[in-house]
């Protein structure tokens, strides 16, 4: 993936670059506002990690402008301000996200995965229920009832599986090929865990995760019974 | 302020009041003698007109209309004595100013007040030149009257001034009153425009006042502008001083994570751990004290608008839970069923509510945490849920205060996390609870805020 990084402190900007070009992307430094703004104009990005005080233009300026042109390119905006106003005119103007410095340089890596993510999904808005469980997969966010329950990813996508065909029982081959992929080497073991960290998770919903000893898991919704 | 302009006006208008009916009782009284007094003269006159001299002898006849004259004064009683030359009364009361200089009137009528028989009387005595067969001599005439129609004229006259006096002297208070209501009108305005005033409003005031009191107005904008820009300088420091701390804190983390660990001797790899552990420390209390003073200070220019609880807890909840928070965690949030408002400030409520929770992620949540909104009568509350141990209940008061750490080593905590969301709460007249952990209910950390009625 390519990644612009607007970013004028020039040791966070060399370690956030570093970061994730050990992780495959592709990583585009700017330090300067204008130029950030110029490259935007000529060239598509799938993450774009934005500092709000820069020199020449600010952060926000920028994302204005990206905004107005008509790009939904996924922004992180990084700040440095105490100004919670900040954060909420970032999140008005368009910025998908924002992280306030100093962060946590994980929690910075997981988020940029979530809005790459976002963007290479682009299935169309739609949600999935089974019992009391509803799985929005547009906003990826998971409901029991009307209670929002934190999910990771993989755990959203095997729900995501198990639900798109409640009593279906899949097997634990097929989870491991839909979850992980061919690239991932993971074994049944991996299944098991996410399998039980999800029924964990889902306590107390109308519908349950069955064990079919030797053949695979199934979504039991309780209102069918 | 009007009662003491009115205390002062009406002891001056008294004090005047008294003076005009004290004058207006002596001229009433000097009036009344006047008058009477001639009536007497004349009186006496009549008499000493009528003595004669016969046969040698000094004779009197009584004139009626000396007593007609008199007798315009009704109630009163009249006394006479008629002296001859010789000084022997001749007839009348002898008694009847016996020791008055007789002499003395044949200058002029002589007057005086005297007592007979009991009652004040008024007298005049007036001499009369006679022939005698013996020579000339000095007969007298005394006419002595009782005192009450003149008294009776001297009050009705009195009675009279003092009534014009006492209706003067309303009329002067009610009109003082009037001015004086009307003239402290823009006072009373005034103070109502300051009480009415949201405590966040900080701009000048824009009252309609007389120019006495312009000054008086012209201070007070003075005073709010510069307290306005004492608040906002001291925001703008905070933001500034936020900028330049954050930056080479993040920076510092920045560099300690390129480190690679895996290229360091054992020994050095625990002093980076040593190092890492130190800057997240460091990280933490810097986001939470700039958090706290930023906060804090919000609330000095801040409109406090309504909030729904529903929508502040979930932000707050969705930015305080770390992506990368443990994956055997259970985390969920549950919004209430209305949406309940209270009034706040969206960006100091959701900071409270993001201190508690992550509070609870870092000490006390194991295995589960819950966010939910609930409705308790009229209140509003978010409630945080953890199936941690807890905080035992001698604690309580501690941990709301700053710089409280519960454990010496307690890592990454500055103890100011709860102060934060125990400040806001009580700003908006709400409070921050706790709730012991029970055998059927895990422990709960809890804002509550008064909810508002009507709600848009």
């Amino acid at each position: 993936m390519r990644i612009l990084l607007v970013e004028d402190t020039h040791d966070v900007g060399e370690a956030i670059s570093r970061r994730f070009q050990q992780t495959g992307h592709t990583v585009d430094w700017e330090t300067d506002g204008v130029a950030a703004s110029e490259i935007l104009s000529f060239t598509e990005y799938d993450l774009v990690i934005l500092d709000v005080m820069l020199p020449g233009v600010d952060g926000f300026s920028i994302l204005r402008k990206l905004r107005q042109s008509g790009s939904g390119v996924p922004v992180l905006v990084l700040t440095a301000r105490s100004e919670v106003d900040d954060r909420v005119s970032a999140l008005d103007l368009g910025a998908d996200d924002y992280l306030v410095k100093p962060f946590d340089f994980r929690e910075l890596e997981a988020r940029a995965r979530v809005l790459l993510r976002r963007r290479s999904g682009g299935e169309p808005t739609n949600v999935i229920i089974c019992g009391d469980i509803s799985l929005d997969r547009a906003n990826r966010n998971v409901m029991v009832g009307k209670r929002e329950i934190q999910l990771k990813r993989r755990e959203i996508v095997l729900l995501e599986i198990l639900a798109s065909r409640p009593g279906k029982v899949f097997s634990k081959d097929e989870l491991l090929d839909q979850l992980f992929g061919f690239e991932e080497a993971a074994g049944e073991n991996a299944i098991e865990l996410y399998i039980g960290r999800l029924r964990k998770k889902l306590e107390g919903a109308r519908a349950r995760i069955v064990t079919l000893r030797g053949s695979g898991y199934q979504l039991v919704s309780d209102d069918a019974a | 302020m009007f009662s003491r302009l009115m205390r002062r006006v009406g002891v001056v208008l008294a004090l005047g009041a008294g003076t005009l009916i004290t004058a207006a009782w002596i001229y009433a009284r000097a009036a009344a003698d006047d008058a009477y007094d001639r009536l007497l003269l004349g009186a006496a006159f009549q008499m000493s007109e009528s003595l004669s001299v016969a046969d040698g002898n000094l004779r009197f006849v009584l004139p009626p209309s000396a007593f007609e004259i008199l007798g315009l004064a009704n109630d009163d009683r009249i006394f006479y004595r008629v002296i001859d030359p010789s000084g022997a009364t001749l007839t009348g009361y002898a008694d009847l100013a016996a020791k008055a200089d007789l002499s003395a009137s044949r200058a002029a009528p002589i007057f005086g007040d005297d007592a007979y028989l009991g009652a004040p009387v008024r007298t005049v005595t007036v001499s009369h030149a006679m022939s005698m067969p013996e020579g000339p001599g000095w007969a007298y005439v005394v006419v002595a009257q009782t005192v009450e129609a003149r008294h009776a004229l001297a009050s009705e006259l009195t009675a009279r001034a003092t009534m014009l006096v006492a209706l003067m002297s309303l009329f002067a208070v009610a009109g003082t009153a009037l001015a004086v209501r009307y003239s402290l009108r823009p006072v009373d305005d005034l103070a109502a425009a300051l009480r009415q005033r949201d405590p966040q409003d900080l701009t000048p005031l824009t009252v309609a006042v007389p120019d006495e009191l312009s000054p008086f107005v012209t201070s007070i904008n003075y005073f709010i502008i510069r307290l306005d820009e004492r608040i906002k300088l001291l925001q703008r420091y905070i933001a500034d001083s936020a900028h330049q701390i954050r930056t080479p804190l993040t920076a510092l983390s920045a560099q300690v994570s390129l480190i690679d660990e895996q290229r360091l001797a054992p020994e050095d790899r625990r002093h980076l751990k040593r190092v890492q552990s130190r800057t997240i420390e460091l990280t933490g209390f810097t986001n939470q004290l700039l958090n706290h003073a930023m906060v804090i200070h919000r609330f000095d220019s801040v409109q406090l608008v309504p909030v729904s609880l529903n929508d502040v807890a979930r932000m707050a909840f969705r930015n305080a839970v770390p992506i990368t928070v443990d994956p055997d965690m259970i985390v969920s949030f549950e919004p209430a069923d209305e949406d309940l408002m209270a009034m706040g400030d969206m960006l100091s409520l959701r900071e409270a509510i993001v201190n508690v929770i992550d509070n609870a992620l870092r000490h006390g949540a194991t295995a589960r945490l819950e966010v939910r909104v609930r409705q308790r009568e009229n209140f509003g509350r978010i409630e945080v849920i953890d199936d941690g141990p807890g905080i035992k209940e001698a604690d309580w008061p501690n941990i709301i205060s700053r710089f409280y750490s519960r454990s010496p080593d307690a890592r990454g905590s500055s103890g100011l996390g709860f102060a934060i969301a125990s400040e806001v709460a009580t700003v908006l007249r709400g409070q921050l609870g706790f709730r012991e952990r029970s055998e059927n209910e895990p422990f709960c950390v809890y804002l509550e805020l008064p909810l508002v009625r009507g709600q848009p």
